[in-house]
Order: structure tokens, then C-alpha cells, then sequence
């Protein structure tokens, strides 16, 4: 409240608008050139349908696997040193700038039918990942691990130690310690990284198309629903990537409102 | 404020530099030929045969599946030449887009299944693919290699039990080359000629009996509002021409 009687410079002000119209743009051309009058049937047919359903389990699987996953990580990121710590933080971010296509070739080398884990699966269990949605859940929690990993660490680093140290004094285990001072320390944090864990999911592609295939159903989520359309009906297209734009935002901003009351 | 001026500055720099564009006129002639992933092999070998024969030509190729192709040249992607597998796609272009000129059919092809070398499947013919549990790949509808597919596993009256085993439809062609080639899927249905030297240690070829098999056909055509239209239709009748013989040694058949 009282920082907002600082007036912002009016250069800031003209630069926000800058950056605000480099994202709001396209996806107001976006909006102008959907076909409203056919939104309707392409938003309810089938296909869209059962697309939305398996993103949404896909995107909800993969942000909770980041984060059960990430939770540990940026723990002993955070609170220990070990040579090459460093090389380790850069390697846990790698997914986010790698190419997605390239996290899809890198994830059939693993978990593939000739992958180095994926292959005894096989031959033992006869057991094969890919093409299968939890392969298009892999690949989505990928990609989004990155992002649990930076939000978690970073709110590891900001928690006063003294508070868990106080509970330990009080005589609390470090398991009591965890579970009710720490890790309700931390639920801001937690749900900013399930909330961008969830949206990077949600657009997830490239690892997708390559490892988990298309198939609908199975593994066509929305993005790959949207570009299959998009090489025969472009309008259609349009008008599902408006759908996949309108629950992205109905869940930012309704789980902001809801974990992170901004200040 | 004077940062805030000179950032201001900065800000209208980078505006400029995007704004003004090289204006220097070239004797070069750049063409953007659209064809479809199939003939990706068979067509960069023509452009850099075709570009030493021309030496102030440039040709640049964009691959990929023939009606992704159509809809960008419909909705307006800069295109010289385009050459689809199928003339539905053509006929698209000249109906409903810019319109071409100088269309004509230059080769044919068949196509054939393939299945990884160690053919996990054990998979010895097109029948073979109705097998309950077989993974196939084939390439998504409207595709055409997709629907060639399916046109020939109707013909062979295993439509049904094949498409059930069908556990991902794939962006082009090429991508079904790349998921039996990785050894993820069990057999995919491609064209012929897209069992390249480079791969043929890596996949198997079986063929499809002609009685069910497709025939597809490419057309080629310069694509209407090119803006190098002299350039394009050189490249054009050099497919028709002296590129024939490559296309042969890549397996395409002739045009009828």
C-alpha cells in the first residue's frame, strides 16, 4: 500500500505498455480471427473433447511429478555444498532451454524400446512406455521439472532457518520439523511451482510428439490436437488454441488468487 | 531522466534497425519450393544439381506434409514452387489459393511396410498388420502417405483389426520413418522410396502386393504470385527434365 504512493517513472510505464501489447497482441489476432459462428461445433466435437480431458490429466501428472521430484533436489541444492553443485543446478535446468524435440530423443534413449531402462522393461516385462500417456506425462514433467526445481530452491534459500531451528530445539524430529515447519513454510512456493509446472505442461509439444506419438485419446493433448487441425482446417485450429488459451488463464490467475495473494 | 532518455534512445535504435531493410538489389534469384516430406531425399539432391547448373539461383526447400503445405501456401506463406504427393492438394491451390502455373506430373510412387530391422513383430506382410498387438505407425489423416494407408489396408479388407493397432498418427511421413527407425513402433506403412541407402541397414522393406497397393502421383506446379515466377519455372521443367534420372535413382517410378 504505501510503496504505491512512489509515482512510477512514465518511461516504465510506456516500456510495461510495450511489453504488455508484444504478449497481448497476438493473442488478441488470435481472438479476431477465430471462427465464432463454427467455435462452437469445434470446441464440442469429439475430438476436442476428449483432447482437453487427457491434457488436463497429463498437465495436472506431470506438475505433481515435478514437484515430488524437484522437492528433493532443490533441497540438497540449497542446503548443502558438494563439488560441482554448480554443474548439477545447470544440468537440472537443462530441459528449459533444450529443444523439446531434442528432450523427446533424449527421453527415447532412456525410456524407449531400446533405451537403456526402457529396453530390460521390455524385454523382461514386455512393458513399453512409449506411446503411452504416461510417456506423454513424462515428457510434460520433462520439460516443467526445471521450473519446481528453480521455484523450490529459491524459496528454500528465502525460509528463516531459525524458525525450524527453534521447532528442533523444542525438541521436534527432523521428520515434525519437515512436515510442520518447513514444508508449510514453503506452500506459497509450492504452488507457484505447480502452477508454472502446470502451465508449461499444459503447452507441452515437441518431447510429446516425439516420444509419447499422437494418438487420440491416448496421447494427442490439446497442442497436438491443435496442430494436427492446423495442417487442414487453420480456422478450427484457431479456435481450439483459444480454448487451451482460456484454461491456461482460468488457472493462473484462479490459483493465483487463491495461493498467492499478491501484496 | 537522462537514463530514462537514453534508454528511451536505445529502445528507438532497435525499432530502426528492424524497420530498415537492406535494400540492396541482387542479380540473385531465390526460390522457396514446398514439396512434400517424401521426396526430401530425392529433392535436395535436384536443388543443388539444379542450383550448379544456375549459378545465380538459390533454392530453398521447405518439406513437409503435403496438406499442412497447401494451407500455408492458402493462407499465404511465400512460395515459388509447390510439389505435393498428391494432386488433391494441387488441385487445392489452383481452386481455392493463388492459383499455378505450368502443372504437370512428374513421378510416381508406391508404397510398401516397414518394420525395424530386428522385426520385433515378426511381421512378413501387409496382412500381417491385422495381428492383435502389432504397434503401428501410420501418418495422420489427410496426409497423403495417411490416406494412401488407409486406402490400401481397406483394399486388403484389414482396415478394421489394423487401424485398432494404430498407436500414433504421425505429422508426415517422415516421422513414421523415424518412430519404426528408432525401433518404438512395429511396422509403419511409407512410401517406397523412403527406405533410403542411409536407412536401409536400419529398417525392412516389405512390399505390397500390387493388387491392393496405391499408386500415388506428384504433381509440381509454379505457384501463382511468385515473385521469381522465371526462376520458379526453370526449377520446374528441371524436374521434369534432367531431374528425372535422380528421381529414378531414388526409386520414384515415372509419371504415367
Amino acid at each position: 500500500m504505501a510503496a504505491s504512493k512512489r509515482t512510477t517513472p512514465a518511461v516504465f510505464v510506456l516500456l510495461a505498455i510495450v511489453g504488455i501489447a508484444f504478449v497481448a497482441l497476438p493473442l488478441a489476432g488470435l481472438a479476431q480471427r477465430t471462427p465464432w459462428s463454427r467455435a462452437a461445433d469445434v470446441l464440442t466435437s469429439d475430438s476436442s473433447v476428449t483432447a482437453l480431458r487427457l491434457s488436463l490429466v497429463v498437465a495436472t501428472s506431470a506438475a505433481l511429478l515435478s514437484l515430488v521430484m524437484g522437492f528433493p533436489v532443490a533441497w540438497v541444492l540449497s542446503r548443502s555444498t558438494f563439488p560441482g553443485r554448480t554443474m548439477v543446478r545447470g544440468l537440472v535446468i537443462l530441459p528449459l532451454v533444450m529443444p523439446p524435440v531434442v528432450g523427446g530423443v533424449a527421453l527415447l534413449s532412456v525410456f524407449g524400446r531400446r533405451g537403456f531402462l526402457g529396453g530390460p522393461l521390455y524385454d523382461l516385462f514386455g512393458v513399453q512406455l512409449t506411446f503411452t500417456t504416461t510417456a506423454a506425462v513424462l515428457a510434460a514433467a520433462f520439460v516443467s521439472f526445471p521450473l519446481a526445481v528453480l521455484v523450490l530452491e529459491a524459496g528454500l534459500r528465502s525460509l528463516d532457518l531459525r524458525l525450524e531451528d527453534a521447532a528442533a530445539t523444542l525438541g521436534g524430529s527432523r521428520w515434525y520439523v519437515l512436515r510442520r515447519v518447513t514444508l508449510p513454510l514453503l506452500a506459497p512456493q509450492m504452488a507457484a511451482g505447480l502452477v508454472l509446472c502446470w502451465a508449461r505442461a499444459l503447452g507441452e509439444f515437441g518431447a510429446t510428439i516425439t516420444f509419447a506419438g499422437n494418438l487420440q485419446g491416448r496421447t494427442q493433448t490439446l497442442p497436438l490436437a491443435v496442430f494436427e487441425r492446423l495442417q487442414t482446417d487453420p480456422e478450427g485450429a484457431i479456435a481450439l488454441s483459444l480454448l487451451l488459451v482460456a484454461v491456461s488463464l482460468a488457472v493462473i490467475v484462479g490459483l493465483r488468487a487463491r495461493f498467492l495473494a499478491t501484496r | 531522466m537522462k537514463r530514462a532518455i537514453v534508454g528511451l534512445a536505445c529502445l528507438a535504435m532497435v525499432l530502426t534497425a528492424c524497420g530498415s531493410d537492406s535494400g540492396a538489389g541482387s542479380e540473385r534469384s531465390e526460390i522457396t519450393v514446398l514439396a512434400a516430406a517424401s521426396l526430401t531425399a530425392a529433392f535436395t539432391k535436384i536443388g543443388m544439381d539444379f542450383e550448379w547448373d544456375n549459378p545465380n539461383a538459390t533454392v530453398r526447400f521447405s518439406f513437409g506434409p503435403s496438406d499442412g503445405l497447401a494451407t500455408q501456401i492458402l493462407e499465404g506463406a511465400p512460395a515459388d514452387v509447390f510439389a505435393p504427393a498428391s494432386p488433391k492438394y494441387m488441385d487445392q491451390v489452383q481452386s481455392e489459393g493463388p492459383g499455378v502455373t505450368g502443372r504437370a506430373d512428374f513421378a510416381r510412387n508406391k508404397l510398401a511396410v516397414i518394420v525395424p530391422s530386428d522385426n520385433p513383430a515378426h511381421i512378413a506382410s501387409l496382412d500381417e498388420l491385422a495381428k492383435p498387438g502389432v504397434k503401428l505407425v501410420l501418418a495422420a489423416v489427410g496426409v497423403p502417405a495417411g490416406d494412401y494407408a488407409r486406402e490400401i489396408l481397406a483394399n486388403a479388407g484389414i482396415q478394421k483389426e489394423a487401424l485398432a493397432n494404430v498407436v500414433s498418427n504421425e505429422e508426415d511421413v517422415k516421422g513414421v520413418v523415424q518412430k519404426v527407425l528408432l525401433g518404438e513402433a512395429d511396422a509403419g506403412i511409407v512410401y517406397r522410396t523412403d527406405v533410403t541407402p542411409d536407412i536401409a541397414s536400419k529398417v525392412r522393406g516389405i512390399a505390397i502386393p500390387d493388387a491392393v497397393n496405391v499408386i500415388a502421383t506428384y504433381p509440381i506446379a509454379v505457384v501463382g504470385g511468385s515473385r521469381n515466377a522465371s526462376a520458379a519455372e526453370a526449377f520446374v521443367r528441371y524436374v521434369t527434365g534432367p531431374g528425372q534420372a535422380t528421381l529414378r535413382s531414388f526409386g520414384f517410378l515415372p509419371p504415367s
